[in-house]
């Protein structure tokens, strides 16, 4: 048992947090913002660094690093609220390597890792929710592969992504899929999110596939998985942030002629966003650190997680924005774009409700961190 | 990074779950999982067991006879006793005055209280709080003044748990009104046969008396038991309430209690039920957080790197939780966790004979019977070792500056 970062994961830490604070400014994140909540420049700034093939085996041209690393990198990208999606390579990078035939890896790993393709995950449906293993895409055969038919929903900048991975049922077997956004019969729709990043719906008719796996359902269980565990770290690395802009405003902001930190019903605000700050890092490192376990371990793991991350989400950022004070619901001010960001976060991948009802019913007679 | 622990280490928690196993009473352990009522000869049978093993004192380092484990193999023992049903081990002797015997008593003290607290022979209590000094503790008012080669002591000591039978006593005692509140406040040592020394029970909302009040009426202590200097005693306070902090989170009792209410929604009928369920879930999570923030502590306290800043919040953490589950098992008897039939939380109670069919506990679950008495008495969680308002205080601290 050790919760300590090995010297290279501080080194990788310190390489993101850097390009970060130099390269990732207020300044650039409003400018992207405003035209259109993806900025490709930037994306091959994190693919310069390596970070797009954190999940990619050194073979296929990428890092080959592990759920520590991945953690690591996306707690500090979390600090900066960094609007584009690293968490979609990550997945990709993680669910090709797992589940991919030899040819599919050879075509797409390397230009994950190299940040030419960018792959997101396009499960959400509209009958889903988040729920998983509701899926009404259809998956048939064709000559050459498969064809889908599709409606997917809020997909991370599905209107530039290069490919999607895709759930689809192969008459009742859900399988996984990839999909390329230039084939005949896609069509999409983008927008912004309330975070200020990119999504779109997706419209696949008749569109071209090839098949990732057949064992789709423990694929994409994984995929989720592989972004939950990096949404923790993220969510992390905002409340951090939030944390610490939040206790820099009480210690300078005066009122009645002192500063309010000196006020006890804001210190212990203050403390409360403390203990869920704390609560939260440490199951982020309960998330990474189950992310290899067998499945049915892992996902009771990824529930719990999450559930906690949401609760101490929505708690930090509500009350971020309360001890601000007016200037904590302006658009000026930095610390409404860190809770829209924890907002957002808490909605993806699952909810706090969606995930409190996963360890529900996965409760077992005894319970702890090793069960 | 890594959330295992080592072969040695898992190989530690099945030699002691083996010992535990085959040394804990079957009847002690059936009435701590059944939060039945635990006797002085319960508790102290348990002791004197560990006592006899050299693990009574287990924290304890080797050179005064403890087995010198770190902390991770200190959890892993009180977590293994946890979970058996081992009553908790009375802390005052053990766990809080011994260290700072150790730390700060004489050559002399050590050979006299050492050996009485490992076996588990002498039974200690705390006497820290006082009647105008609940989490203030630095103004205390009892006063020990030197006479030649003896202190008399006069004041009131309160909250002193299971004081009722207790042997031997440490007290903070004002031994100076000059400066600062802390600076004046020494630890004395004080035998409870002597004369002067009242023991009188605080009866407490849940019917029991767990505490009482402790008065001192011109009792003479030899001023050989003054542990340390003079007018020092805040400092070795201080060392003895970081040790109460991490103790007072008990996530290993935490957990055990989680299976208890578990098996009690399922007795009464509630495991399937969506609403309740999703109440014991948030429960779980929270035990697993907490279990994950304690072995962040233990693993930065095993490597030597500091970590106090999330000590702070085991405090505040643990003991709400402590009160959650307490409330939600109550909760789940419903209407059958208000009857107050106190021979019912005695191990064995086979009920009023003479009334026959309705002579059981009301509902016919005997489980049921301490429910809402341990909700009533968790309420001290929030309160003692601190309030969690004052804990609050110092997370703050730690934020804020």
């Amino acid at each position: 048992m050790d919760f300590d970062f090995s010297d290279d994961q501080v080194q990788l830490g310190d390489a993101v947090r850097k390009w970060v604070d130099k390269g990732y400014t207020f300044e650039r994140r409003r400018a992207t913002e405003k035209t259109g909540g993806f900025d490709r420049a930037a994306w091959n700034e994190l693919a310069e660094l390596g970070l797009c093939g954190l999940y990619v085996p050194e073979a296929d041209g990428g890092l080959g690093m592990g759920p520590v690393e991945g953690m690591v990198v996306m707690e500090e990208l979390g600090r900066g609220i960094v609007l584009e999606p690293l968490a979609q390579s990550l997945i990709a990078g993680g669910v090709l390597a797992g589940y991919a035939d030899a040819a599919t890896k050879a075509a797409w790993l390397p230009k994950i890792a190299s940040g030419e393709a960018l792959v997101v995950l396009a499960y959400q449906e509209r009958a889903a929710r988040y729920k998983l293993d509701v899926c009404e895409a259809k998956a048939t055969q064709a000559p050459g592969g498969y064809v889908l038919n599709a409606t997917k929903s809020v997909v991370p900048v599905g209107d530039q992504a290069d490919a999607f991975i895709v759930p689809a049922k192969i008459n009742s077997q859900l399988a996984l899929f990839l999909v390329e956004r230039q084939s005949a019969g896609v069509t999409t729709r983008g927008y912004g999110t309330q975070d200020g990043s990119r999504a779109a719906e997706v419209s696949l008719k008749n569109a071209p596939a090839t098949l990732i796996t057949q064992d789709g359902l423990t694929a994409l269980e994984h995929a989720v998985d592989i972004g939950i565990a990096a949404a923790c770290a993220e969510a992390v690395g905002v409340m951090d942030k939030t944390m610490a802009i939040t206790a820099e405003y009480l210690n300078t902001r005066k009122q009645f002629g002192v500063v309010i930190s000196s006020f006890q019903a804001l210190r212990h605000r203050a403390a409360d966003m403390k203990m869920q700050l704390e609560l939260a890092r440490s199951m982020s490192y309960y998330a990474s650190l189950k992310l290899n376990a067998p499945a049915p371990e892992r996902r009771a793991a990824l529930a719990r997680a999450k559930y906690q991350l949401g609760t101490s989400m929505r708690l930090v950022g509500q009350q971020a924005v309360q001890l601000h004070g007016g200037i904590g619901v302006t658009e000026e001010y930095i610390v409404s774009h860190y809770f829209k960001k924890l907002t957002q976060l808490e909605m993806t991948f699952g909810d706090t409700l969606h995930h409190l009802g996963e360890v529900s019913a996965r409760m077992q007679d005894t319970a702890g961190v090793f069960a | 990074m890594d959330l295992a622990f080592t072969p040695e280490e898992q190989q530690f928690r099945e030699d002691i779950r083996a010992w535990v196993g085959a040394n804990l009473p079957a009847e002690i352990a059936h009435k701590v999982h059944n939060a039945l009522h635990l006797t002085r000869d319960d508790m102290q049978r348990w002791a004197k067991i560990l006592g006899k093993k050299g693990w009574l004192g287990h924290g304890w380092p080797k050179e005064f006879g403890g087995p010198g484990w770190n902390s991770v193999q200190k959890h892993l023992f009180e977590e293994e006793c946890a979970l058996a049903g081992a009553p908790r081990v009375v802390p005052f002797g053990p766990v809080m005055v011994a260290p700072v015997i150790m730390a700060f008593g004489s050559p002399e003290q050590q050979k006299r209280f050492l050996p009485g607290i490992a076996s588990g022979e002498v039974w200690w209590s705390q006497g820290y709080s006082e009647p105008g000094s609940g989490s203030d503790l630095a103004s205390v008012k009892c006063r020990a003044e030197r006479q030649g080669n003896t202190y008399l002591v006069n004041g009131q000591k309160t909250w002193t748990t299971l004081g009722q039978y207790g042997e031997w006593i440490f007290c903070l005692v004002r031994t100076s009104t000059e400066g600062k509140p802390q600076t004046g406040i020494s630890f004395l040592l004080i035998d409870m046969k002597s004369p002067g020394v009242t023991v009188r029970p605080i009866v407490l909302l849940d019917g029991e008396a767990e505490v009482n009040e402790v008065f001192f009426d011109n009792v003479v202590v030899p001023a050989e038991n003054l542990i340390g200097e003079e007018n020092k005693g805040w400092t070795y306070a201080k060392h003895l309430l970081s040790h109460e902090r991490t103790n007072i989170a008990d996530v290993n009792r935490a957990k055990r209690e989680l299976e208890r209410l578990k098996r009690i929604a399922k007795t009464e009928g509630l495991w399937d039920d969506t609403r309740f369920r999703d109440e014991i879930a948030k429960v779980e999570v929270e035990v697993v957080a907490l279990e994950m923030m304690v072995l962040r502590v233990l693993a930065a306290e095993k490597s030597g790197k500091n970590s106090l800043d999330i000590a702070g919040l085991l405090k505040i953490r643990g003991s709400e939780i402590q009160q959650r589950y307490s409330e939600l098992m109550m909760l789940a008897a419903g209407p059958f966790a208000l009857p107050l039939i106190r021979e019912a939380m005695e191990a064995g109670w086979q009920g009023d004979a003479a009334a026959g069919a309705l002579g059981g506990f009301p509902g016919g679950v005997v489980a049921n019977a301490p429910l809402a008495s341990t909700y009533f008495n968790m309420r001290k969680t929030t309160i003692y070792g601190g309030s969690n308002e004052v804990q609050r205080n110092i997370v703050s601290q730690v934020v804020l500056g």
